[in-house]
């Protein structure tokens, strides 16, 4: 399980919804960053991912190492909050 | 999950997939105590789930979230008893009473499958699109409109769903150009919605226009290049952002290696029954090859399929003795 997990999200972006839904399954906590809500984090979240979309996970570890996952990606989601 | 074999384990029905075709026919198969299974790689309602809105889907007269929709089709299925797992189904193979898939959580096993895959947005193929994806080139309207609030857009494409989505991005955007390569495929309802955002000065519609190049510098696009088709003369938009929406390509791939037939396009070919040539394995939904790409038409197909398949698996258990 991670140390943290933060999303950045949108309103409308349904695989927004799907990251949640997954980690909600697997009993993973998470802060979620609403970019319509707070439009000044997108640099933040550009920053991080290199590129401006959603939904953008970052995954921070035990030893304070971070992953970021861009999208609805299982493969990168799955092991990385495992 | 209904016996072991060799422990692998067996399940009646697998569906490919978890859009509405799947969802649907999940929703009949475990309504009859078929204990199914949804394998999904992506998202739970497909292109469906990240549609805005459904205009044209029966019985909501208002529209419908395509979210909300995904939702409520999940929740249905789920309450028959359905299980989705997220993983991504590889290969295929016949093994007679058997259907194997290698997936991403191990080999399984089932009776019947449902191809119900479905497919996901064409990129252009221009030089610049895979280079500022993500910094100026997006896929997902919903997903990534909000970053464009009082900028300005191109949208490509000219079917369905680039008219719905650029009509949305209109809620974001001071003005989009949209740029369509011949005439504009979309529904007559659409094309009269699209007519008063022309009307206001939203959109501009840009027929016979060919996309030739996307450029940017420093993290973003600057301009996008174009070409009248027609004349040939050179066109240049100066927009903050492009949205691409230029067709549909079937998530077919898993099956390239299997004897299932695909048309020349990659979808699936089927009977009237919707059963593929291989025997115990369906297909519904966008992936079908005739199939109308109306959410409508997949919850249908996936009804239609769910009944076949218990037809299919009845015969098996009862087989006619001559």
């Amino acid at each position: 399980m991670p140390k943290k997990v933060t999303i950045f999200t949108t309103n409308t972006c349904g695989y927004c919804q799907m990251v949640k839904k997954y980690l909600g399954a697997k009993g993973v906590g998470y802060e979620e960053v609403n970019l319509d809500l707070f439009p000044h984090r997108q640099a933040e979240a550009l920053s991080l991912s290199g590129a401006l979309t959603v939904p953008v996970t970052v995954v921070t570890k035990h030893d304070d190492s971070q992953e970021v996952i861009v999208g609805y990606n299982l493969a990168k989601l799955a092991p990385a909050v495992a | 999950m209904s016996d072991d074999v060799q422990a692998v384990p067996v399940h009646d029905v697998i569906t490919v997939g978890a859009g509405p075709a799947a969802l649907t026919a999940a929703i009949y198969t475990t309504r009859e105590d078929i204990e199914t299974l949804l394998f999904e790689r992506g998202v739970i309602g497909g292109l469906a789930a990240v549609t805005d809105k459904i205009d044209n889907y029966p019985g909501f007269f208002e529209g419908i979230e395509g979210l909300t929709l995904a939702d409520n089709l999940q929740k249905q299925a789920e309450r028959f008893g359905a299980v989705i797992e997220f993983g991504e189904v590889t290969a295929l193979r016949d093994e007679g009473e058997f259907k194997v898939l290698e997936t991403t959580s191990g080999t399984m096993k089932a009776r019947a499958v449902l191809i119900a895959t479905g497919s996901d947005y064409k990129k252009i193929g221009v030089p610049g699109e895979l280079e500022f994806y993500g910094r100026g080139v997006h896929y997902c309207a919903t997903c990534d409109g909000a970053f464009y609030r009082d900028k300005t857009l191109v949208v490509v494409g000219g079917g369905n769903s680039a008219i719905q989505e650029a009509m949305f991005l209109t809620r974001f955007t001071t003005h989009i150009d949209l740029l369509v390569r011949s005439t504009i495929k979309a529904s007559d309802v659409l094309q009269q919605d699209l007519q008063k955002y022309v009307d206001d000065g939203k959109i501009t519609v840009h027929l016979g226009v060919a996309t030739d190049e996307i450029v940017g510098e420093n993290n973003s696009v600057t301009k996008v290049l174009a070409t009248k088709t027609e004349t040939g003369e050179k066109l240049e938009f100066t927009p903050d952002g492009v949205f691409v929406f230029v067709g549909l390509l079937p998530n077919s791939q898993f099956l390239k290696d299997t004897p299932i037939e695909l048309d020349e396009v990659g979808l699936v070919l089927s009977n009237e029954d919707l059963q593929t040539n291989m025997p115990g394995v369906f297909v519904a939904g966008d992936i079908r090859s005739g199939a109308t790409m109306q959410v409508a038409s997949a919850v249908g197909e996936g009804a239609t399929a769910a009944l076949k398949i218990r037809e299919y698996l009845e015969d098996r258990k009862h087989p006619v003795q001559n």
